[in-house]
């Protein structure tokens, strides 16, 4: 199973909730701005995510989840 | 990343073009919105016959405008009557009205008592802030002393828990949009409740906040409540006043 977090740009505003509750330290608040001028989060450590979901719990503009991907078989 | 490829779990129940929502950045009404909808995603029976109610003052007004159950828009000092009468005339429906501490008891006071006291089937999440007032009278109800009011509030505010337990009502909880889980858990059982259900939210407001007292940026201001909160189940609600103790008390109070 692989996860990935998806993040809506669009809907955005930089309040850093998802930051501060990551408990592993997956997402960092980059200096890239989207159109609203809002600093977005990225994701820099993907392999530390123990799909908590706190992030997606949190978020506060539906901006932020997770996704559950198959991995292919080889 | 296409964003509009996958879409967000719950995407369902929100107005796409009402997002990014019209909340400051940190604000809590958000994550008691994304709580909400969480736990009624869940719940299959309950989900299709939900209809959300608000009298359409403050912020907390707003949030029915944001989700596509259906919508209940009342006029103020009419909300819990004209609430309690739809759940009259439609049974099958739960309602679910979200107010603000200015509603509670300064225009709905006694339409609350009275709900409270017929025991209708309605489960009411308020959203305190301690801040919102029209006019002078309202402040003396609800606020507390580090509020927004320039001169000050000489009076003890209203413990709101322990009005709606004494007056019947079968489901009280406290919590913070901190606690988020467990908010979510307490609507998800609040939705099974026969009779009246209250959630009390108390939520940092940002704005008037900032001017008023050192309580840092918004992201402190959530920490802030997370360090002075204690979560104590089935606590008799007379002893949960904000006044009475330095932290403040969080949990199921009430569940018969």
């Amino acid at each position: 199973m692989k996860l990935h977090i998806n993040i809506h740009k669009e809907r955005c505003k930089g309040c850093g909730i998802c930051v501060e509750v990551c408990q592993t330290g997956v997402l960092v608040l980059s200096e890239k701005k989207n159109e609203r001028d809002c600093n977005i989060p990225e994701v820099v450590a993907m392999d530390e995510c123990i799909n908590c979901r706190m992030c997606e719990m949190f978020c506060p503009d539906f901006a932020i989840w997770v996704t559950e991907e198959e991995e292919e078989a080889a | 990343m296409d964003a509009g490829r996958i879409r967000h779990p719950v995407d369902f129940y929100l107005y796409q073009d009402k997002l990014p929502f019209l909340w400051c950045p940190g604000c809590g009404i958000g994550i008691v919105i994304n709580s909400f909808v969480q736990a009624v995603d869940k719940k299959l029976p309950t989900r299709d016959h939900i209809a959300v109610a608000s009298s359409g003052l403050s912020c907390a007004g707003k949030i029915p405008e944001v989700l596509t159950f259906l919508e209940i828009k009342i006029t103020d000092d009419k909300l819990f009557r004209s609430a309690a009468l739809y759940k009259r005339n439609n049974p099958e429906k739960k309602v679910v009205v979200f107010f603000s501490e200015n509603d509670l008891l300064s225009s709905e006071g006694k339409d609350l008592l009275a709900v409270c006291e017929q025991k209708t089937n309605i489960l009411a999440i308020l959203i305190n802030t301690f801040v919102y007032q029209i006019f002078i009278e309202h402040r003396k109800l609800v606020d507390v002393p580090f509020s927004a009011s320039t001169s000050g509030n000489s009076d003890s505010p209203f413990n709101i828990p322990h009005l709606a337990a004494s007056c019947g009502a079968s489901y009280v909880a406290r919590w913070t949009p901190l606690h988020c889980r467990r908010l979510k858990s307490s609507i998800q059982k609040a939705l099974d409740k026969e009779g009246f259900s209250l959630i009390e939210v108390i939520s940092p407001c940002l704005m008037y906040h900032a001017s008023c007292g050192n309580l840092g940026k918004s992201l402190d201001r959530m920490g802030l409540f997370l360090k002075n909160t204690q979560i104590l189940h089935n606590e008799p609600t007379e002893n949960v006043d904000l006044r009475e103790s330095p932290k403040i008390k969080v949990g199921n109070f009430i569940d018969r």
